[in-house]
């Protein structure tokens, strides 16, 4: 029998409150061992651990990168799969490889089967892909069952075609699913976070509420703590509440850091929408244990009567270059408003000679304006500059084209009162002009009502 | 007194790449009560600092975690041509100087 048959009928047989250990937020950016070691001594009955988030931007959903390193992922995984397999527990990762697409997943499965090559272990491995199928979203988008979220307008046809990548976030189901398939590991394409720790206890019957609620926090870790951090936390639930305790005793767990963290994210502390229902926090209730514990309850639970996955798409909009420069002159500073876009038009009717202008060109003045969304109008000027110009064009050598000749037509830019003739700008190496490579933007960010949200998500389980 | 000479955390991030959140925490429950129910923070201020219309901006008072939420719509899309802040974490400053 696999782990996550054998935890299931244990606790089945013999009722108890259940160990949730939260090992990683993110995993491929480091888990610290000292605290991963102290949560693996407590004896959890399972590890979780979330992999990706949308919160990284289109690029990685769209070319089906990951945004962590290779070498850092492999350490992070080899870690959590010898934790598990050490306890012979399930461990369960969702949205695998940074955006949890089918090139995502491929790739995190791809260091997963070499780790266990390399090291001997041998487990049984549920992969829950969440790619969308296109066939299948073109005719919801007909029948109108796909409306925007946040004011996101209509999806079209041509959005669901053009897409470089289309995923659903998974719910519980499926990984309720996966560990009702006798498995050991199970490593999930794009999925809601919650997915992955409350899966195990609502499959034995816990409190959908406490369960959502608790998975809710110890998938980000020790971030719920004071301070907070990346340090593994030990969630046990019960029927009533749960018990959340960091793993790393620098950190604490009080009713106000954890009642804070519903706020990380959220835009309603209150309530926590998923595919099949709403965690409702109105009446949640966080009491101290002692100093560094706390003891959470009240969550409710409602199901939903439309039930609803989030689609994330990503389409490609062409090629990026960008060019990095500085500037100390004063004049050019106080200026430079008007005289970049006038900057622009000089590189525009030289590189559109003998093509159409289609590319973007944004100049971005940071010390000025480069970060803030609203400027206000008295703000004094700095006696430094740093300015990013940014072409996004259809192929790189246009992009490129685009930003060496900005480079040579802004140094050398002839505006009002100029005293510093030899050039305007100051290049902190050479050559300053990079090619970034593609560009994306989220082109989907919808709902996709559907009678069963589970059905989207099948499940293949193999041998290592 | 500035809300930064009270709150313990003010921070900016997305919540989804199309809402913009602020999250405004204190250190006790009487900071807490006197920010809340403070003229100074109110959706025509932030409003005005952002750009925004007030009725485009939502306050959540959230007493249990001794915090104030507030959202807005992002002007540009998470990661969109034009963008500034694809993770939004930096759009907080123009929170710290109102006057509590």
């Amino acid at each position: 029998m696999s782990a996550s048959g054998r935890v299931l009928r244990e606790i089945r047989a013999n009722r108890r409150p259940l160990r949730l250990l939260g090992a990683s937020g993110q995993l491929g950016y480091g888990v610290p061992t000292p605290a991963f070691n102290a949560g693996l001594a407590r004896k959890p009955d399972m590890i979780g651990c979330d992999m990706g988030s949308i919160d990284i931007g289109p690029t990685y959903l769209g070319k089906g990168e990951m945004a962590t390193s290779p070498e850092s992922t492999r350490r992070d995984l080899r870690k959590v799969l010898h934790g598990a397999r050490s306890l012979d527990i399930p461990l369960i990762i969702g949205s695998a490889g940074s955006a949890g697409a089918k090139a995502h997943l491929d790739a995190t499965l791809e260091i997963i089967r070499d780790i266990a090559r390399t090291d001997g272990l041998s487990f049984r491995m549920a992969v829950i892909p969440a790619d969308t199928d296109r066939e299948m979203l073109l005719t919801a988008v007909r029948d109108g069952r796909v409306s925007g979220l946040d004011d996101m307008p209509a999806l079209t046809e041509q959005d669901v075609r053009d897409a470089a990548n289309i995923v659903g976030q998974m719910g519980t189901g499926p990984f309720r699913a996966a560990l009702e398939a006798d498995v050991d590991v199970i490593i999930a394409g794009r999925a809601c976070d919650t997915g992955i720790f409350a899966a195990l206890p609502t499959a034995l019957g816990f409190p959908t509420g406490l369960s959502v609620h608790m998975a809710k926090i110890v998938e980000c870790a020790s971030l719920c703590c004071v301070p907070g951090g990346r340090d593994s936390i030990l969630a046990i639930l019960d029927d009533d509440g749960f018990v959340l305790e960091s793993m790393n005793p620098d950190r604490r767990a009080t009713p106000v850091s954890v009642a804070a963290h519903s706020l990380y994210e959220q835009s309603d502390p209150y309530t926590v929408m998923e595919p099949d229902g709403a965690l409702d926090l109105t009446n949640a209730h966080y009491a101290a244990v002692d100093d560094r514990r706390t003891r959470v309850s009240g969550a409710a639970w409602r199901d939903s009567t439309d039930p609803t996955i989030k689609l994330e798409g990503a389409t490609k909009i062409g090629e990026r270059a960008i060019l990095l420069c500085g500037s100390a002159d004063p004049r050019f500073i106080a200026q430079s408003k008007e005289l970049l876009p006038k900057v622009g038009i000089v590189v525009r009717d030289l590189v559109c000679e003998d093509s159409p202008e289609d590319y973007t060109l944004r100049f971005r003045v940071y010390g000025v304006d480069g970060v803030r969304m609203n400027v206000p109008p008295n703000d004094t000027l700095p006696g430094e500059v740093f300015i990013m110009a940014e072409c996004i064009a259809p192929t790189r050598e246009r992009a490129s084209e685009v930003v060496r000749t900005c480079k040579q037509f802004l140094l050398h830019y002839g505006y009002p009162g100029r005293l510093s003739t030899a050039g305007n700008i100051a290049f902190p190496f050479t050559p300053p002009e990079i090619s970034v490579g593609p560009a994306y933007r989220f082109s989907v960010y919808h709902l996709l009502h559907v009678d069963d949200v589970d059905a989207l998500f099948p499940i293949e389980v193999e041998t290592l | 007194m500035k809300l930064s000479e009270i709150a313990q955390v003010i921070r900016s991030k997305n919540a989804g790449p199309r809402r913009l959140t602020f999250d405004i925490m204190f250190g006790s429950d009487d900071d807490y009560r006197r920010v809340a129910q403070s003229p100074g923070l109110s959706a025509e201020t932030i409003g005005g600092l952002y750009g925004v219309p007030a009725a485009e901006v939502t306050i959540f008072p959230y007493p249990v975690g001794r915090a104030i939420k507030v959202v807005l719509a992002r002007k540009i899309m998470a990661g969109d041509p034009g963008d500034f802040d694809v993770y939004g974490a930096q759009q907080h400053a123009p929170l710290l100087g109102i006057e509590i």
